[in-house]
């Protein structure tokens, strides 16, 4: 089977297309050139079917098998995690836990990176740097060098309040009512240097003809960042999100290390209830439900999100040709 | 192409992009600047305890203020236990780790480097129902493969083995996707064609001509895929079973889980933070040497991501 190259590939998005495919039509290859393409991609393709595929419909299968004799017994499963109040309690705290801590992480990413690319800013190189580096720190460690932090006993810091009158008794943040609130601190200061990065570099390719229009125009620098820069790192910006919102659902290892250090509960998140189900009370096949309705849950949201900034797309989309 | 232009850095703002007066301009770079610096410091601050409080000893950490250093340095101290501790599990893990993170790079870098070489380069039938696994794979959330994939692996006496964790990390959708659009851009197809006139086979052009022109990517992939398994968590702790397997994350997690337990001796407080300060020391001192090659790949995966 030969594809043409031109129709092919029209279901990918159209950078990938862009890149993937030589500007001018290649002449027809021969098969036996065909083959050593395939020839190279098998090694991955082996891979992949073994160790992403194979576990993937390994999770549909056990889904719908009865946890006590592991017969075929439909979507009962399916009903036990609809019916599970902690499940879908750990959902929707994510879902709460995601609204706040992404828009605070992406807004400061936006208003750093904007800053850092403007003309007002000392030290871009530094500051860039610094703020990237949380992401050579593993989630584990992060979690507990902010879970001691934020431990009164470890962090005399945590007592100011108390002695000047603000507080009775020390702060203590890793208590139930606002561990939610520690570990969104945690994660964002994990992750905002990341999606910061990603938008600086967006920001270097926003051409200068552009930005010198815009001066000329009498622009002031403020209107350069928001109506400017950040239309044209749209994209970019709504990458990150998309990414924040799928880690949010999948939040496990700063609860689980909390958890130790401060006992915050081990059912915190979807991904704890998962992992408990399955290695905890044994039962995989109620797990692989789970987890199924959490990799839906997720891909939804993802959809449901796109389609909603697809809509609201800025004029700029049109009159640039990119089509998704 | 667009795409694979990297970071230009505007060290300094064009002179046209001034606006208002002097003084205005000053307080703003000012203000600005000041707030960068608060955020350094949020970035900062846990890094410089973790250094601080790795060099106290139990009684000093919970005595002593806590971000100034002890009067007496037990690092040596504290090192000693660090590497002692039940035989010496630590320099197990911190070995582990060393070997997941090199093998899972090396392996994932070279398998992506062919496959999105093969699929920029060539066009053959399967072509485009691979691109469409690759993009479709990055939505799978990891949950979803991590328990059924402890079970399959259990089947095959995989579970508990290096190469039980290293196999499931060498696929790496991301890399084939990364690679097919470096390769499409950086490797002409010309050169491959003149590889061929020489009656060299497509897999010795791919040696002769590929490899060196996609280096630079191939770091980049390296990178990431070590900084990602060494800071994996979620996969070892499920497929790993017995401490002589365990990575840095997770064994370290095993020592904080018995921190709050009544009766289990000294809590390890002082091992657990010297500790973490180990795992996390080699990284942060190459970062800055390393930034650049890093935030290309996840840059690049943005932007055709977009």
């Amino acid at each position: 089977m030969t594809t043409n190259t031109a129709g092919g590939t029209t279901a990918l998005p159209v950078p990938l297309l862009a890149a993937s495919v030589s500007p001018r039509p290649q002449r027809p290859l021969k098969t036996a050139q065909g083959r050593s393409g395939l020839l190279m991609t098998s090694p991955f393709l082996i891979l992949f079917a073994l160790f992403f595929v194979a576990p993937l419909i390994y999770s549909v299968i056990l889904s719908l098998r009865s946890p006590l004799t592991n017969a075929y017994t439909g979507l009962l499963n399916y009903r036990t995690v609809f019916a599970e109040g902690q499940y879908w309690s750990g959902v929707i705290r994510m879902a709460y836990f995601g609204a706040i801590q992404v828009s605070v992480m992406i807004g400061l990413a936006i208003l750093i990176a904007l800053f850092l690319d403007g003309p007002y800013c000392r030290g871009r190189r530094f500051f860039a740097l610094v703020y990237f580096m949380p992401f050579a720190v593993p989630g584990v460690i992060a979690a507990i060098m902010w879970g001691f932090l934020l431990t009164p006993d470890l962090d005399s810091a945590l007592k100011v309040p108390h002695y000047l009158g603000l507080a009775n008794g020390a702060v203590t943040p890793l208590d139930y009512r606002l561990s939610l609130y520690a570990i969104m601190l945690i994660v964002t200061w994990e992750f905002t240097g990341y999606n910061m990065t990603l938008l600086l570099t967006s920001l270097t390719n926003v051409p200068h003809q552009v930005l010198e229009a815009a001066k000329v125009d009498g622009c002031s620098e403020f209107a350069i960042a928001a109506r400017i820069k950040l239309p044209l790192i749209r994209r970019t910006v709504i990458f990150t999100i998309i990414l924040s919102i799928i880690g949010s659902l999948q939040l496990f290892t700063e609860p689980v290390i909390l958890n130790d250090i401060a006992t915050i509960g081990n059912s915190f998140t979807p991904n704890q209830i998962i992992y408990n189900t399955a290695f905890s009370f044994g039962n995989e096949q109620l797990a692989a439900a789970q987890s199924v309705v959490l990799a839906a849950i997720t891909i939804l949201a993802t959809v449901v999100f796109y389609g909603l900034v697809r809509r609201k797309m800025d004029p700029f989309a049109a009159g640039r040709g990119v089509v998704r | 192409m667009s795409a694979v232009t990297f970071s230009r850095t505007r060290s300094k703002a064009p002179a046209y992009l001034g606006s208002g007066s002097r003084l205005a301009r000053r307080m703003k770079t000012t203000a600005g600047t000041a707030a960068l610096i608060v955020a350094a410091v949020y970035v900062i601050a846990p890094i410089y305890w973790l250094i601080v409080a790795s060099s106290k000893n139990i009684a000093q950490l919970f005595s002593t203020a806590t971000f100034l250093p002890p009067t007496h340095l037990s690092w040596v101290s504290n090192l000693k236990s660090l590497f002692t501790y039940e035989g010496g599990d630590f320099s197990w893990w911190f070995l582990n780790s060393v070997i997941y993170a090199t093998c899972t790079a090396a392996l994932a870098t070279s398998v992506s480097t062919l496959a999105g070489y093969g699929l920029a380069k060539y066009h053959f039938g399967a072509r485009r129902t691979v691109f469409g696994l690759v993009v479709g794979s990055l939505m799978v959330p990891a949950t979803a493969l991590v328990v059924p994939l402890f079970l399959l692996e259990h089947d095959v006496h995989l579970t508990n083995t290096y190469q039980g964790v290293i196999l499931p990390l060498m696929v790496y959708p991301f890399g084939v996707y990364f690679m097919s659009i470096f390769a499409a851009d950086a490797v002409p197809d010309t050169l491959i064609d003149s590889c061929r006139i020489d009656g060299a086979s497509e897999l010795h052009a791919f040696w002769k001509v590929g490899r060196p022109i996609l280096m630079p990517g191939m770091v980049t992939l390296f990178l990431l895929s070590f900084i990602g398994t060494w800071n994996n968590y979620f996969l070892p702790l499920v497929l790993l079973g017995s401490e002589n397997r365990f990575p840095l994350s997770v064994g370290l997690s095993a020592w904080s889980s018995d921190l709050m337990l009544a009766g289990a001796g000294q809590p390890l407080y002082p091992e657990v933070i010297l500790g973490s300060l180990i795992s996390v020391l080699p990284m942060l001192i190459l970062f800055p040497f390393l930034q650049k090659y890093v935030a290309r790949g996840l840059t690049l995966g943005a932007i055709a991501g977009e």
